[in-house]
């Protein structure tokens, strides 16, 4: 009743070009991101007094060092800790950045090269200028896929486009945490929309620039790799297998080297100056001295592998017998062989656990492997992989795309909690083909969101990263409730797990309150600082239940659902 | 070419925002089982950007000896929780002394007693004079207090306000809603009570309580929301002609006399004060305690003006030097007069005529009255007789929509200075723009300077292809030109205050022009605003 009279309303005020109450014709829509980009900027001004994470210094030292040293020297310039460790394409785009430094900032201290930055305001401005003008990127692309996408999928599109654009993920790591994840992503989902509208060149010429601007997209290769190959080198129309000569024509050759050519092309511009340096460049590229866990452990199945050994760890202490019981079961070497023995691996542990990036041993579980982690990825990823070689279209690919993501953020060596990012933007692509996908996808969005509110360690951001998590997920979870397309086969929804998911997402808001009471306390109680780490065990052993079933939803629905991947 | 048509006044009933940056944000949630959304889209939206906003300095940041006003409500915070109710009043009144009725100190003795459960250090007694941390902890906990008291007492009164006018003047929820949120995105008010500091909110929520309780006629209510008001800070006086002179009328006229509702008002209004002033009568030595505090809120010792404020009596001093001339307690019979005379008709027009609809009108002459001629006024003081005006943008009429925007602008433009000395020059530009552009000021813009498909238009909204909005002016060629030319002057001075320093004689030179230009729209207002007063009382509201 209501909205029949406030449609009469406006249609007296449309002004009588055409036809009073008609309404506006789908094809007269335009989907623009203008209103979200001036609203968003608003934002990200006022919050650019806001704390900034040592990675501000990072960025900073990289603009000073490729400001003012030779290009030889960029990978070897080690005055500071924050040596420069992602691959050259980003170096230059700091040094066409520093360029750009105005005399104040420059006088200010932004462009000096110390073991410790020593700069004020105009730097910040300056910084945080920079990551906001080169946002513009990821909005450009982003218009670009509504505005390239059929007019039926245009007001879907355009809610995983703007649900991007403004995403508190971005939000938190680039605007306040300090990074350049918007224009970075900007580039890899430009090799997306690419690939959505078939230009497969393109797919490839953008996929290797972003790799060559941050090798974190590493993790995707598999995927992209195998879509190219099936999708634009391969044939199989008219194959027919005669003898082993014939599987000579099923690859197209002169794609095969337009593509090869392209992809050697932008690594060799990129890697080119370094070639003699080789070594050196790569060392900082790949620094496997690290640790499987972060200090905060990313929410992934290492954190309940980790979580795991500290409840057995503390069970096996408390209660002998639960060990006398293990050991009976499982030989020594698996477990340790005495109480004595755990004594003393937990005191060897505690001798390096104050660092930041330090190695985790383990009390009671076997101890974790690089390559371990190495070959449960790449099974996982050729398990995302393989469909693709069947079915090369776009939905597939993005859902592989996903599943990559997923699987090297859940299994993966030193993973940190922002790369789940990496998941959860091809996810919003995928997730407007089905409603069914939504519960994964936000189980994913809340948990990974939420994952990274640690980050943001500060009080005066608690409000904030909260706010704005729940206003992002009240109106895109909404939004693509409204906007997923209905398959045939939705009855088969478990409307279980769905209530099961909902009770997930809010006892998350009770996790962050509850975690934020204990850290306000701290100052009460001088006890409870003690179990500092307590709060963000918490975080990353929850948040990783969350991602982890959202990980076999998905794995449920991209390896064992027909309906959803027939093409439309 | 399609000929672009201009709204005109008999477009009244649409949406007044029609085709403005929070229309398009806000249509989506359109459909009917989806409105509730929209009520939480606006309220977690204006509480993040007042998150944000607090980021920045607060007054007197790092600016010992006596800092600012964030220092004097921490003070007052201190003081409350340590000193016993007889002491309030009189500790140390050199340093931030309580200055504020007992709500206040009630409000300040609450939030006190928490922050100290939280961290002792905070307000310690004595020790925790001027109290800065690196970690910001404290401003941290401030904030929230604003915030929560905010959530409390402003939003929830100002989202029913605009319900209770939507729904009594048919207009579509997405119309209130956007209402709701172009009131609740005011930046004077989230400037000043989140970036500059102060608790503000309360007092205008209070008083929104108030008004939101004589629209719905329950007229003790209203008393009593609106005394908390005054008791909280007893700015909202500026309100209280208005308000008696309504509810006397109502209980002795309209349409009869009415005794229950005059007693009802007459002992909701006597108890909450004795309820509010009780506990400085009964705990704190009597009568003297009582009066101390009455002397601490009224400072009449002061000047007639406070800095530099766009009021008559500041303006016309930079020729005519009242405190050479006059005695202060001519001054400020003065003042007296000058100030009734200013808010009398109002309070005439509202008794003959008690009418929900003109309410806002009287609140706003009075109040602005007040504003402009009475005695120690602050530039912060603008935020009085703002509310009223802001709660106007729930009206249809183009006119008053774009003499609404107008004042909030130049009320915002006279808070430079203060805000300048905070340190929130960022934050000033950022949300004076960000007012403008939600309420569609600068969607002119779009059309002519976007390609076709940035062109914010009809996204996921109904708005027509060929479709402008224009800017918030009104249709009379007079005021076109009296609004354009305050924006030019206005731009003028502030580029002048940014880039050229003053000339040595006149250091205050450009904070004079400020006030200057103020006063002068003030007034213009202030008269219009008595005619729009003076014709409305004579419709009703469904003539509107």
């Amino acid at each position: 009743m209501k909205t029949a009279t406030s449609r009469k309303s406006t249609a007296a005020i449309n002004p009588p070009s055409k036809d009073e109450t008609k309404p506006v014709v789908m094809a007269n829509r335009r989907f623009s991101l203008w209103n979200f980009w001036i609203a968003s900027l608003a934002l990200k001004l006022l919050l650019m007094p806001d704390y900034f994470s040592t990675d501000f210094d990072v960025h900073r030292n990289w603009l000073a060092i490729t400001n003012a040293l030779p290009l030889s020297q960029w990978y070897r310039e080690n005055t500071s800790q924050w040596t420069l460790d992602y691959p050259p394409f980003f170096a230059y785009f700091e040094w066409l950045l520093s360029l750009f430094v105005p005399n104040k900032v420059r006088q200010d201290g932004c462009l000096d090269i110390l073991e410790v930055g020593n700069f004020g305001w105009p730097t910040v401005v300056f910084q945080r200028l920079t990551v906001i003008a080169s946002e513009i990127v990821l909005f450009v692309v982003l218009q670009v896929f509504i505005n390239t996408s059929p007019l039926s999928e245009r007001t879907q599109n355009f809610v995983v486009a703007s649900s991007i654009v403004i995403s508190p993920g971005f939000l938190m790591i680039d605007h306040i945490h300090f990074q350049y994840n918007g224009f970075l992503f900007g580039i890899l989902i430009a090799s997306i929309v690419a690939a959505r509208n078939k230009q497969y060149l393109w797919c490839a010429v953008f996929y290797s620039t972003a790799l060559c601007f941050k090798h974190i997209f590493l993790y995707l290769a598999p995927c992209y790799f195998m879509f190219l190959l099936r999708a634009y080198v391969l044939n199989f129309k008219d194959f027919k297998f005669k003898s082993y000569k014939d599987l000579i024509f099923i690859v197209q050759w002169t794609n095969l080297f337009k593509l090869s050519a392209i992809v050697i092309g932008i690594f060799g511009a990129c890697f080119a100056p370094f070639l003699n340096d080789s070594p050196q460049v790569l060392s900082r590229l790949f620094p496997f001295s690290r640790g499987l866990t972060h200090a905060y452990w990313a929410p992934n199945f290492w954190a309940v592998y980790s979580f795991a050994d500290k409840i057995l760890t503390f069970l096996m202490l408390k209660l002998p017998y639960v060990h006398k019981f293990a050991i009976k079961i499982i030989s020594p070497p698996l477990i340790p062989a005495s109480i004595l023995e755990i004594k003393q691996r937990m005191l060897q542990n505690n001798n390096g656990t104050k660092g930041l990036v330090q190695d985790v041993a383990f009390v009671i579980l076997p101890q974790i492997t690089p390559k371990l982690t190495f070959i449960l990825t790449a099974f996982y990823q050729a398990l995302a992989v393989i469909p693709l070689l069947f079915d090369p279209s776009f939905k597939r690919f993005i859902g592989s795309l996903t599943l990559c993501g997923l699987a090297s953020y859940i299994f993966g060596w030193h993973v940190h909690e922002k790369a789940i990012l990496l998941v959860i933007v091809p996810f919003s692509f995928l997730v407007v083909f089905d409603r069914r996908l939504l519960s994964s996808f936000m189980l994913v969005t809340a948990a990974g969101y939420v994952s990274l509110f640690p980050l943001l360690y500060e009080h005066q951001d608690f409000l904030l990263k909260c706010l704005y998590t729940a206003a992002w997920c009240t109106i895109y979870f909404y939004a693509f409730k409204k906007t997923s397309k209905l398959s045939s086969s939705v009855e088969r929804r478990i409307f279980f797990l769905d209530r099961l998911s909902t009770i997930y997402m809010f006892s998350l808001l009770a996790l962050v309150l509850g975690v934020q009471f204990l850290d306000v306390m701290n100052w009460r109680y001088q006890t409870f600082q003690k179990f500092e780490f307590l709060g963000l065990m918490s975080y990353s052993v929850y948040c990783s239940l969350g991602i982890i079933s959202s990980w076999i939803g998905l794995s449920w629905l991209y390896n064992f659902d027909e309906p959803l991947w027939m093409s439309d | 070419m399609i000929p672009i048509k201009k709204p005109k006044k008999s477009d009244n009933i649409v949406q007044s925002f029609y085709a403005s940056p929070l229309y398009d944000f806000l249509y989506p949630f359109r459909p009917a089982g989806s409105q509730w959304l929209t009520e939480y889209v606006i309220v977690l939206f204006a509480l993040i950007i007042r998150c944000a906003i607090g980021l920045a300095s607060y007054s007197g940041m790092n600016n010992p000896p006596m800092f600012g006003d964030f220092e004097a409500q921490r003070h007052w915070m201190e003081i409350t929780q340590h000193l016993p109710i007889s002491q309030w009043y009189w500790f140390d009144l050199e340093y931030w002394g309580l200055d504020y009725p007992p709500l206040t100190a009630y409000h300040s003795y609450v939030l006190g007693k928490i922050g100290s459960f939280i961290n002792s250090k905070w307000f310690a007694l004595n020790e925790s004079r001027g109290f800065e941390s690196l970690d910001n902890d404290l401003k941290t906990y401030m904030r929230f207090t604003v915030l929560l008291s905010e959530a409390i007492c402003y939003i929830p009164a100002v989202v029913y306000f605009t319900k209770w006018v939507g729904k009594h003047r048919n207009q579509s929820p997405i119309g209130q809603f956007i209402a709701a949120a172009a009131i609740l995105f005011q930046p004077s008010l989230m400037l000043i009570d989140h970036g500059h500091f102060q608790y503000n909110c309360v007092m205008l929520g209070l008083t929104v309580y108030a008004i939101n309780s004589l629209l719905d006629e329950f007229y003790a209510p209203a008393a009593f929301c609106f005394v908390l008001s005054i008791c909280f800070k007893q700015m909202a006086l500026y309100y209280a002609p208005i308000f008696f002179s309504y509810l006397l009328s109502k209980s002795l006229f309209s349409p009869r006399f009415n005794l229950p509702r005059f007693l009802s008002v007459a002992i909701a209004t006597v108890l909450t004060f004795a309820a509010m002033y009780a506990p400085l009568y009964v705990l704190g030595g009597g009568l003297t305690n009582v009066v101390q505090s009455v002397h601490r809120i009224f400072p009449f010792a002061r000047g007639i003006f406070e800095d530099k404020v766009a009021n008559f009596w500041c303006v016309s001093n930079i020729v005519f030097k009242y405190k050479q001339k006059f005695t202060q307690e001519q001054l400020q019979f003065y003042s007296l007069i000058a100030t009734t005379i200013g808010f009398v008709p109002a309070v005439i027009i509202i008794f003959l005529r008690p009418k929900k609809h003109v309410i806002l009108y009287a609140l706003t002459a009075c109040s602005m009255s007040f504003y402009l001629f009475s005695f120690q006024v602050h530039e912060k003081t603008i935020l009085v007789p703002l509310l009223p005006i802001t709660l106007l943008y729930t009206s249809t009429d183009w006119t008053v929509l774009s003499l609404v925007n107008w004042i909030n602008n130049i009320g915002l433009f006279t808070l430079w200075p203060l805000l300048k000395k905070d340190g929130l020059m960022l934050q000033y530009g950022v949300c004076f723009a960000l007012s403008n552009w939600l309420i569609g000021n600068f969607s002119f813009v779009t059309p002519k300077f976007l390609p076709k498909f940035l062109t914010p238009g009809p996204s996921i909204s109904s708005v027509d292809d060929n479709y402008r909005r224009r800017s918030l002016l009104p249709e009379n060629f007079l005021w076109k030109v009296a609004i354009v030319s305050s924006y030019v002057i206005m731009v003028l001075i502030q580029i002048l205050d940014i880039f050229v320093s003053p000339p040595k004689r006149y250091p205050d030179l450009w904070v004079l022009l400020n006030c200057a230009l103020g006063f002068a729209c003030f007034s213009i207002f202030w008269l219009w605003n008595y005619y729009k007063l003076y014709k409305l009382s004579y419709k009703t509201m469904k003539q509107l």
